[in-house]
């Protein structure tokens, strides 16, 4: 399969993952939008890694991967906080940056 | 239609699926396991790339934690069933016009790529060669990650005390 | 054509600016009255003496020689642009002499007259004296017009510190403010026109511009419109129509001061300035056809409001613009000479006129002529008045009648026959009002019982010192004097206006045979208008007011509205853009995701346009 087509699969990951981030009223909905982006990004890694026969980007995906998982053990840590005291995490809910 | 081909395809199809079933469906439980589904056609493509090591560590870390981690975090935060179907169409219809802009622009991109030329074979085994590197040039990212992971550990252990 | 030593004009200049200086410094010379007058009085007697021995000492020059020593002062290019320094020619000496002698012999009477003054308010005044003796002298000694107007300004300051001496008083204040006003109106003219002659000629220097005009050199199709502007600050300073509002008002002030710079010096600078320009002003004549109008015409004008005023002070008042009219009439009927010498003796008697006004005021505590009278028994309280008055009315052998003539046959000369008809007319009434203020402030029949008046006897010396000039300066007119050829009828004429004048008095005031209200009565348009100063003081005080009041809500409303409407309107669109801008910040972590898309969706298309 030639390289555009991974390169297009990724992209439509990516944009549903960003439809999912921009529609998704709660709050772990927007982060499993973004774990799909952070997918699709990582498919483009390793094609292009692959077709450019270039070990870097192989090594790119394997920090992706990795901090992912960090960022949603913190993320998620927060959210739960984030219920503990208001409750509830609808994202509507959490305008206090508001102004 | 080669075997590749359709194997490509397949998958494509699998993954797209999955991933309209995680934005799409109203219980987040679903959404959940949709993403799971997603994660798994993912590590298939890296397969499909020759990358058999990826494949592994994809199913690991991400089939395996974050999906658990996120079911952790459904179970705590209670609210599983009544979402985007039930947001006023405004929303969903930004959404999907802005999704589909940033499509075509990244394929705007695309199409005007030059042509890469078939494959070439790794010099070496692959998973070797990714050890190897990880010691060697790559061993300063590799230890930063470590610190990296120490602190979200740390972080996620501050954010889960009790308040006494 | 004589020049004198500049030398002793600077110091004659100098002393009592170094006696100003000493008052205005040295706080406690300044508080103690008795020695701010001794320090003043001593200053204008040294420069009195000076200004004698640079007349004694002058000496002939040539007609190209200048009378002028200057120095360089303000910088320009091939050149200074504007110099200071002393012209001392026949003109500036004798005025020196003048204003040296009445300043010291008024600031000799103040001492006695102003005796119950508070001690720091004397000093005061004192220091305002040797300021005004300093400002004077210097426009009089001005070798150009930019030193001239400067001192001008000065002299209009001091005018207005001295009316203002009682500045507690409100109708003194007011005055002192009106006359400074009135004058800056001319002073306006004044200078528009200096700067429009040098931006014409490159000059302000009198002989310069004088040589120039005898040369042909000069500009002269502006000339007009400059002389005329010029005149202007003359109009102002020497109370010509319509002008000559602040001078019956300046009697606010103490009545010394009146007799120094309301009767011989300060109001005629106009004068003066008429006469040192002279060379310029030949070169207009139809500006000086209209300076011998406006002359003859204020001098009628002034002459028939002192008839029917009953404030002593005021009487003179008018009578002083109605003669610095008949300068000016001289002046513009090209007989300056005649103009000046009147200028020069009219300082000399109105000076005595006023301080024996001083006297008699002294003696009743009122200016009301009609509460005076029953002082025949005494000669020395009036004798030294009439003297002065006999000269103002011209009679021979004093000097106002040989200056009269002179101006009348001037006028004559030129050809100004309505002119000489308006002043034939004020020479009637001139010696009508004089005698008139004559009988009733010395004459009339006592109210009460009559006892000797205390006068101080410096008062009354400095009188007998000042009538004994006149006398003496008329004789010296009558059997040294040169006589100008006039038509021969005119002294027989102006003698019997005197004359008639005085009848018409004797009988309306002294012997009561014909009755003042009757003539009033029978004049009455003009009797009302001259009583209410023909409405002249209202017209000026609308006009300023409607003018003036008006520009500035102008002013204030485009202050308000604009400049400030500008600075508001922004603010507020700035304030209310940021309101609106502001609802972008909504807080929803998904609207900034949008944000964040919309500006890689703009990546996108500008990273498209530049591969182009």
């Amino acid at each position: 399969m030639p390289l555009g087509a991974y390169l297009t699969l990724a992209a439509l990951v990516f944009a549903i993952g960003l439809f999912g981030v921009l529609t998704r009223r709660n709050a772990v909905g927007i982060l499993l939008g973004i774990e799909l982006m952070l997918n699709a990004v990582n498919i483009n890694l390793v094609a292009f890694a692959r077709f450019r026969t270039d070990l870097a980007g192989l090594i790119f995906t394997l920090f992706t991967i990795s901090i992912t998982v960090a960022e949603v053990a913190v993320g998620l840590a927060i959210v739960i906080v984030l219920f503990r005291v208001r409750r509830t995490v609808e994202a509507d809910h959490l305008d206090l940056l508001r102004g | 239609m080669t075997g590749e081909m359709l194997g490509f395809a397949a998958v494509a199809v699998v993954l797209l699926a999955a991933s309209l079933g995680v934005v799409l469906t109203p219980n987040l439980f679903h959404a959940v396991l949709y993403l799971a589904a997603a994660l798994v056609a993912t590590g298939v493509v890296f397969l499909l790339l020759d990358a058999p090591f990826l494949f592994g560590v994809q199913l690991l870390l991400y089939a395996g934690g974050v999906v658990t981690i996120v079911v952790f975090a459904i179970m705590l935060t209670e609210r599983l069933v009544g979402e985007s179907i039930r947001q006023t169409s405004r929303y969903l219809i930004n959404g999907a016009v802005l999704s589909a802009a940033v499509f075509v622009g990244v394929v705007g991109f695309l199409v005007q790529m030059p042509a890469i030329g078939p494959r070439q074979a790794w010099p070496g085994e692959l998973t070797a060669l990714l050890g190897r590197a990880l010691m060697g040039p790559f061993v300063m990212p590799f230890e930063l990650l470590a610190v990296l992971l120490v602190i979200a550990l740390l972080g996620a252990l501050y954010f889960a005390r009790s308040d006494t | 054509m004589r020049t004198g030593s500049a030398t002793l004009a600077l110091i004659v200049l100098g002393l009592p600016f170094a006696s100003f200086l000493l008052l205005a410094l040295v706080r406690r010379l300044r508080r103690s009255a008795g020695a701010a007058a001794g320090v003043s009085i001593t200053a204008i007697a040294g420069a009195l003496v000076a200004a004698i021995l640079d007349f004694r000492t002058a000496v002939p020059r040539e007609p190209t020689q200048s009378p002028s020593t200057t120095w360089a002062w303000l910088p320009g290019d091939g050149g200074p642009m504007a110099t200071v320094g002393v012209m001392v020619d026949d003109l500036s000496l004798t005025m020196l002499l003048l204003v040296t002698l009445v300043s010291l012999l008024v600031q000799v009477y103040s001492w006695a007259y102003l005796h119950d003054e508070p001690r720091p308010s004397l000093g005061r005044y004192y220091a305002y004296h040797s300021l005004f003796a300093f400002s004077m002298l210097g426009l009089v000694l001005a070798p150009n017009f930019l030193q001239m107007f400067i001192f001008w300004e000065l002299v209009g300051l001091c005018s207005y510190l001295l009316i203002g001496y009682w500045y507690d008083r409100p109708s003194a204040a007011r005055a002192a403010v009106k006359a400074f006003w009135i004058t800056k109106l001319g002073d306006l003219g004044f200078v528009a026109g200096i700067v429009m002659l040098w931006s014409a000629t490159g000059t302000f220097d009198f002989w310069t511009l004088f040589s120039m005009g005898t040369m042909g050199t000069l500009p002269v199709e502006l000339l007009p419109c400059i002389m005329f502007l010029i005149y202007l600050g003359a109009v102002g300073k020497s109370a010509q129509f319509p002008l000559h509002i602040w001078l019956p008002d300046a009697m606010e002030g103490p009545t010394p001061v009146s007799a120094l710079i309301h009767a011989a010096t300060m109001v005629t600078a106009g004068v003066f300035l008429v006469n040192r320009a002279f060379p310029l002003f030949r070169l207009t004549p139809d500006v000086l056809v209209l300076v011998a109008w406006v002359g003859a015409f204020t001098a009628l004008l002034a002459a028939s409001m002192a008839c029917v005023d009953d404030d002593i002070k005021r009487v003179l008042a008018y009578s002083t613009v109605s003669q610095l009219g008949l300068m000016m009439a001289a002046a513009g009927a090209a007989a300056p000479e005649a103009g000046f010498m009147h200028l020069v003796v009219h300082g000399v008697f109105k000076a005595l006129l006023f301080l024996g006004a001083g006297v008699v005021i002294h003696v009743f505590h009122t200016n009301d002529v009609f509460r005076m009278g029953g002082l025949r028994p005494w000669p020395w309280t009036w004798l030294p008045f009439v003297v002065a008055t006999l000269a103002l009315a011209g009679v021979w052998p004093l000097p106002g009648f040989y200056t009269k003539e002179a101006i009348l046959a001037g006028v004559l000369h030129a050809h100004l026959t309505l002119p000489f008809l308006m002043l034939a007319l004020t020479s009637l009434l001139t010696s009508f009002y004089m005698f008139r203020v004559v009988f009733l402030a010395f004459f009339a029949r006592p109210h009460g019982h009559a006892h000797t008046p205390h006068v101080p006897w410096l008062m009354d010396y400095v009188c007998r010192l000042l009538a004994a000039l006149t006398l003496a300066i008329g004789f010296r007119m009558a059997f040294f004097g040169e006589h100008h050829e006039g038509p021969g009828w005119l002294p027989a004429f102006s003698l019997t206006l005197a004359g008639a004048g005085f009848v018409l008095t004797w009988a309306m005031y002294h012997r009561r045979v014909v009755d003042p209200a009757r003539v009033a009565a029978a004049l009455w348009p003009i009797d009302a208008l001259a009583r209410r100063r023909y409405f002249l003081d209202a017209i000026f005080a609308g006009l300023y007011r409607w003018v003036l009041l008006t520009f500035a809500r102008l002013i204030g409303w485009t202050d308000r509205y604009l400049v400030d409407g500008v600075l508001n309107v922004l603010s507020a669109w700035t304030l209310r853009a940021g309101d609106r801008v502001r609802g972008l910040q909504t807080g929803l972590p998904q609207d900034y995701v949008y944000g964040v898309a919309l500006g890689v969706l703009l990546l996108f298309v500008l990273a498209q346009w530049s591969l182009r």
